[in-house]
């Protein structure tokens, strides 16, 4: 880490259990700079919702530190700087139409109708969603939600974006779209998820977590393409990584 | 359950939009004097919701079938958010489907809300006393009863206020013979409504014992 | 219906465009009036009123129709029976029945009371898409939890009735079959239930999480978004001169 530029998040230290599961997070260290796009990798149960709600200051650390931009997280309070775009989008897209979900943000940041106008244009260009602003929740479908629900995180023009199985349930065509949005987005990014694909397409670093510990962290490519690490921990070496010299039928 | 627009005087109609209005605001005090009066709203709502689609479930009561009511399940589970919850799903279904009434929105929110804020004291009673943390069986058996008053009393009120305040007079003894009739009428269900809601209670206090301790 | 519709246009129909808190104000007064009526005279300008609403809002025949469907069915089983049960004053009597004049009376008025109120709530009610009737009602002075409550409920309804649905399919599909004794349905029924509102409880968590993400209770309370114009106010102005008369006429006649 350059002394020059303070890292986006910084974790010290941190644990966390919940009354009825202990040790769900053990001693965490991690620091990422800003403008890094980080993948977190790691079984079901591995901790990797709950450190995102510890970062988000939803839940409150058992005990150390969590920096993000060099300011102390407290739990509870609201934090415009970092958002993060839930697995299931029903429980994120809590309005009833589209343009007030992505309004929500912005408002709550105490700003005039006019700027919150201005910005629900905006992302729901840069999503390109524009034509659904008007449209009912529950009648969108998945792929829809879910990019509605990245709009309502951009809307509040945060530093940090954390986004949990981005691609979970969605087809072919709006993963794609996602991956473009992911890899022009120019906050830092923290993404888990079990794609690995789409991690080696859009991450440049990689964390492994297990049991609440990391057990790995260094650059995409060289940690995916640790076949005994990978498969020690409950993943699959991506197959884009296996060399296609001979030629096979799949 | 319902007494829908245009059967009722109109002092009847206002007296029942002014107690439903007050109690609500009495509910709506207590919630706001919590230390986060918005913490529980969220779960209040989606409880709402959920008991606004359950009681879209038909059951078949021979000869006939009849909709679910819940409301004594609603005021165990809810509170007193119970009475706000009610009201909110009587404006919904009376704007959505065409179903209660505009008008009788405050009578019909009394008629619901009432038995279900009994219930919820009702049901609170079971962890009362000296007895301990509730067990299971005692948990269904104040289910049932929570049920059970919830539409006994609504029944009761329905009648009451329906039959009191009809165009053309009745005489005492059709009075009473028709609020008995319909109060008969209704045992089936408010029986079912009983053992339906203590069944439920003891399900949640086996999978999820922290919603019974309400919102 | 629930979202902003095409209805705000300047080319709609006045009703469409009335300022929300207005039209409710104006909704109500009429309803309560229509409630207070007792004097049969009064009757076809009751009448003669409701369709001049509908009328003038141009809202479609058939979709209204449709909408009084249902609570038409209630209304008709209870006034079929008052005319038996109530009264005094033999009108027919046919084997051992005897239709009353004063439950035949008494019949005609809540039928009439009935069209008309559900008829004005329809028109005045679906001229409106539901999330800004909601805000003009906070407008109006409801408080923010009920509020917040509501458009919450609006929210999830679907997604717990989608909840529902694919539950009952999983219980067909493993040989479920809805037996004709209750209690035998009892307890699935209660599973069923329970497992709805299990998901609605196990949801709000998340929904809360997001919500305090973006910060839920930060916002400044906004200013009201309606503004009322002449037009608006003169409206209510008309709806508040024809209850008077219908009072009046109901007292004077």
């Amino acid at each position: 880490m350059s002394q020059t530029t303070s890292p986006a998040i910084a974790l010290n230290e941190l644990c966390f259990s919940y009354p009825d599961k202990p040790h769900v997070l053990d001693h965490l260290d991690l620091h990422i700079a800003p403008g890094e796009r980080v993948g977190l990798i790691g079984p079901n149960g591995a901790g990797k919702t709950t450190l995102f709600l510890l970062i988000s200051g939803i839940l409150k650390p058992t005990s150390g530190k969590i920096l993000v931009h060099d300011k102390n997280v407290v739990s509870g309070t609201f934090n415009p700087q970092v958002t993060l775009v839930f697995q299931k989008s029903d429980d994120q897209l809590f309005c009833p139409s589209v343009w007030e979900d992505v309004a929500f943000g912005p408002r709550s940041m105490g700003l005039s109708e006019d700027q919150v106008a201005r910005r629900v244009q905006n992302v729901l260009t840069i999503v390109g969603a524009q034509e659904l602003a008007q449209r009912p929740v529950h009648h969108l479908s998945e792929g829809e939600k879910r990019i509605v629900a990245i709009a309502g995180a951009l809307a509040m023009h945060p530093q940090v974006m954390i986004y949990d199985e981005p691609s979970a349930g969605l087809d072919i065509r709006t993963r794609r779209r996602l991956i473009g949005l992911l890899k022009q987005s120019d906050q830092t990014l923290l993404i888990a998820s079990h794609d690995l694909e789409l991690v080696l397409e859009v991450c440049t670093r990689v964390v492994l977590l297990d049991q609440g510990r990391i057990v790995a962290d260094g650059p995409t490519k060289t940690i995916l393409n640790d076949e005994d690490l990978m498969i020690a921990h409950g993943q699959e070496k991506p197959h884009s990584l296996i060399p296609h010299a001979l030629p096979h039928n799949h | 359950m319902h007494i829908p627009d245009g059967i009722l005087p109109l002092p009847v109609t206002l007296g029942g939009y002014a107690v439903s209005i007050t109690i609500c605001w009495l509910c709506i005090r207590s919630i706001n004097n919590r230390q986060d009066p918005r913490a529980d709203v969220p779960k209040a709502a989606l409880l709402t919701s959920a008991f606004f689609v359950a009681s879209l479930i038909h059951i078949p009561i021979p000869p006939t079938s009849a909709h679910l009511v819940l409301n004594g399940l609603l005021g165990a589970l809810l509170g007193v958010f119970a009475f706000p919850a009610i009201l909110i799903g009587l404006f919904l279904q009376a704007v959505m489907f065409g179903h209660g009434g505009l008008t009788t929105l405050g009578v019909n929110g009394m008629i619901l809300g009432l038995p279900a804020l009994a219930a919820a004291g009702v049901f609170h009673c079971r962890s009362r006393g000296i007895m301990g943390p509730p067990s299971p069986k005692r948990t269904t058996v104040f289910g049932f009863l929570a049920g059970f008053s919830g539409i006994v009393l609504s029944v009761l009120l329905f009648a009451l206020i329906l039959l009191t305040s009809l165009p053309a007079h009745l005489s005492a003894a059709a009075e009473r013979s028709a609020i008995l009739a319909l109060g008969l009428a209704h045992m089936p269900l408010a029986v079912m409504e009983g053992l339906l809601t203590g069944l439920l209670a003891g399900f949640l206090l086996r999978v999820q014992p922290a919603i019974l301790e309400g919102v | 219906m629930i979202a902003h519709s095409a209805t705000d246009s300047p080319a709609a129909p006045f009703v469409h465009r009335w300022d929300p808190r207005m039209k409710l104000i104006g909704l109500l007064l009429l309803a309560f009036t229509f409630s207070f009526v007792t004097n049969p005279r009064v009757l076809p300008v009751m009448i003669a009123l409701t369709l001049v609403v509908v009328a003038v809002s141009r809202y479609p025949l058939n979709l209204l129709l449709r909408r009084l469907r249902y609570p038409s069915l209630v209304i008709l089983g209870l006034i079929a029976l008052l005319p038996f049960i109530s009264g005094f004053t033999p009108l027919v009597e046919w084997g051992g029945l005897t239709i009353t004049r004063e439950g035949l009376q008494a019949a005609i008025l809540v039928a009439t009371r009935f069209f008309c109120i559900v008829t004005l709530a329809a028109v005045l009610l679906g001229t409106t898409p539901l999330l800004r009737t909601i805000t003009a009602m906070q407008a109006l002075g409801l408080p923010s939890i009920m509020a917040d409550m509501t458009l919450l409920v609006i929210r999830y309804l679907e997604v717990l009735s989608a909840d529902l649905r694919r539950m009952r399919i999983a219980m067909r599909l493993r040989g479920h079959a809805e037996q004709r004794r209750p209690w035998r349905n009892l307890p699935t029924l209660a599973w069923l239930t329970g497992s709805l509102i299990l998901r609605g409880y196990e949801r709000s968590q998340g929904v809360y999480n997001a919500m305090r993400l973006r910060g839920y209770g930060h916002a400044p309370i906004r200013q009201s978004e309606f503004t009322a114009n002449r037009k608006d106010l003169l409206a209510l102005a008309g709806i508040c001169a024809l209850s008077g008369i219908l009072i009046w006429l109901e007292l004077a006649l």
